[in-house]
């Protein structure tokens, strides 16, 4: 068949297919009409059409393309359903990480935690005296800090500060793991030392009571999400390492898509997280009812891990 | 799966059993995206840093959500709209899946999620270096997310002289090669009419003259070719 004929016989409904790609939605007959001008396209080239015809025919296939396979646009409702089916069964395939995670947090911070209780000087090797006064300013009883009225504004400002700073953080482990984990690892034991040595040096001064009764509550969102994040840092550095049986190309690939709902997740968590520390923390009510919040959040945080390492439920 | 053409631009099979070509943008103009980008959201922070200031320190606190939002949602937003930043669509570029077809939002969220990675320790320092390494220019983050940047291409139209005649070739060509002699039209301007018969005279296959018509002979099939745009 000649060009112009050619031409002459489908070019109507070439016209046709680019008006029904900006129709949305997108006719029922769409896919068909694609596959048509995809044909076209193919015919062209075998029958050495002009350039000219065969780069219009591509643009229109590369139009359709984009029509019939858009993604979907992102959305609470999404995020929610990643939070709710996706995460869990990622905390299932990502397990090891998990627990080396856990493990490596929790026990670097105990060994800080005792050692700065054995040896209270020790701590001056890590910190330095003008952060460790504003930390016992910040929890002495008798302090500003602790009788001064929070306001709603110092709240809003603090949760500006934690959402900013903690998401800030879990992200940065995130996508810094990728470089063979040490983005993540650093940030991760770094924060675990941090965390244990500065308990154990509020303990030493007695300040157990406005401390603990502090970060009970959103510590089981906050630290369990901090880990979550570097474990998906972790993973993603640990493949690219050591990809097994796969490209590294390949694996980069798969690890990226497996370990993305673990930061979807350490993000809400987060957030939550966030509230919970600007305007329920800092409320002036009896240490009591924070305990048992913080308690029962908790239990549920290490029940839902559970079950999602264990089960992907 | 994937060609590489001489112009750098790869063709690209689809499942429909056809292939299609993308062309990678580089280095440098991605960088003048990332820039212009960076301009706007410095402009949209300034904007609420003024807003912000006059609320005190509740102000404080929206203005660091606010950062959070724009620094981490910017490209995440934009880009799983329609693939493109504000930065991009001027300068053309698109964010497309490894074999073409429009980015989905997971794609879009781990390729900006491994930003930190990419700008270790500064200045995209590491993202510029596994870029340079490899053909479709991917940065890490489009390695994990399974993406890369292409550019938006212009509707095609081949213009050669409008005066002169229009004669077919003897032989039927490959579409390639008219490819080529409309090329070669197109740019003749620029050589000398030396080299122009020189390279003309190569083609004494298909056209029926030699020597100092040549080139003319030449530029007639091209017109053939590219009069034949739809």
């Amino acid at each position: 068949m000649k060009q112009n004929q050619f031409v002459k016989l489908h070019k109507q409904r070439w016209t046709e297919f680019e008006t029904m790609c900006t129709e949305s939605p997108a006719p029922a007959n769409f896919p068909l009409e694609y596959r048509r001008i995809c044909s076209d396209l193919a015919l062209a080239k075998t029958r050495h059409y002009s350039p000219a015809l065969v780069a219009n025919l591509n643009d229109l296939v590369k139009l359709g393309q984009s029509v019939l396979y858009s993604g979907e646009s992102i959305g609470f409702t999404r995020i929610w359903s990643i939070f709710k089916s996706e995460f869990p069964k990622a905390l299932y395939t990502c397990r090891n990480f998990i627990w080396a995670a856990l493990t490596a947090f929790w026990g670097l911070s105990l060994i800080a935690f005792f050692w700065i209780q054995n040896s209270p000087d020790a701590i001056y090797h890590f910190v330095s005296p003008d952060q460790l006064n504003d930390i016992a300013d910040m929890y002495n009883p008798a302090g500003a800090v602790q009788t001064d009225k929070r306001t709603m504004d110092a709240d809003v400002l603090m949760f500006g500060v934690y959402i900013y700073n903690n998401i800030g953080i879990a992200f940065q482990m995130f996508g810094a793991g990728a470089l063979f984990c040490i983005g993540a690892l650093i940030p991760l034991l770094f924060n675990s030392f941090y965390f244990g040595a500065i308990s154990a040096y509020i303990v030493e001064l007695g300040y157990n009571e406005p401390f603990f009764s502090f970060v009970i509550t959103h510590g089981s969102f906050e630290l369990t999400a901090i880990i979550i994040a570097g474990a998906a840092g972790c993973k993603l550095g640990f493949d690219l390492l050591s990809p097994g049986k796969y490209s590294r190309a390949y694996i980069m690939k798969k690890t990226g898509l497996e370990v993305l709902p673990l930061i979807v997740g350490a993000f809400v968590m987060l957030v939550v997280a966030a509230f919970i520390e600007a305007f329920w923390s800092p409320l002036n009510i009896p240490s009591v009812y924070k305990y048992s919040v913080g308690s029962i959040l908790w239990i549920l945080i290490s029940y839902k891990l559970y079950t999602g390492t264990r089960y992907g439920t | 799966m994937i060609t590489q053409g001489l112009n750098n631009s790869f063709a690209n099979t689809l499942p429909e059993g056809v292939s299609i070509n993308l062309t990678p943008a580089g280095i440098s103009i991605r960088t003048k995206a990332y820039l212009f980008d960076f301009l706007l959201r410095s402009v949209v922070m300034l904007a609420f840093g003024f807003i912000f200031g006059f609320m005190g320190k509740a102000g404080t606190g929206l203005f660091l959500v606010t950062y959070f939002l724009v620094t981490w949602g910017y490209y995440i937003l934009f880009e799983s709209l329609s693939g493109q930043t504000p930065g991009k669509k001027r300068y053309k570029l698109k964010v497309v899946q490894d074999n073409g077809l429009p980015c989905k939002i997971n794609h879009i969220v781990l390729r900006n999620l491994i930003r930190p990675a990419d700008s270790f320790p500064f200045a995209y320092l590491i993202g510029l270096i596994v870029m340079a390494l490899n053909y479709q220019f991917k940065r890490l983050g489009d390695w994990a997310a399974g993406t890369m940047v292409v550019y938006v291409e212009d509707k095609v139209s081949f213009s050669t002289q409008q005066n002169s005649n229009i004669s077919p070739p003897k032989i039927q060509l490959s579409t390639e090669e008219q490819l080529s002699l409309i090329m070669y039209a197109e740019r003749c301007h620029t050589l000398s009419s030396a080299r122009q018969e020189e390279l003309a005279n190569i083609l004494t296959d298909i056209i029926t003259t030699q020597d100092n018509t040549a080139s003319e002979a030449v530029k007639e099939i091209a017109q053939y070719y590219s009069g034949q745009a739809t």
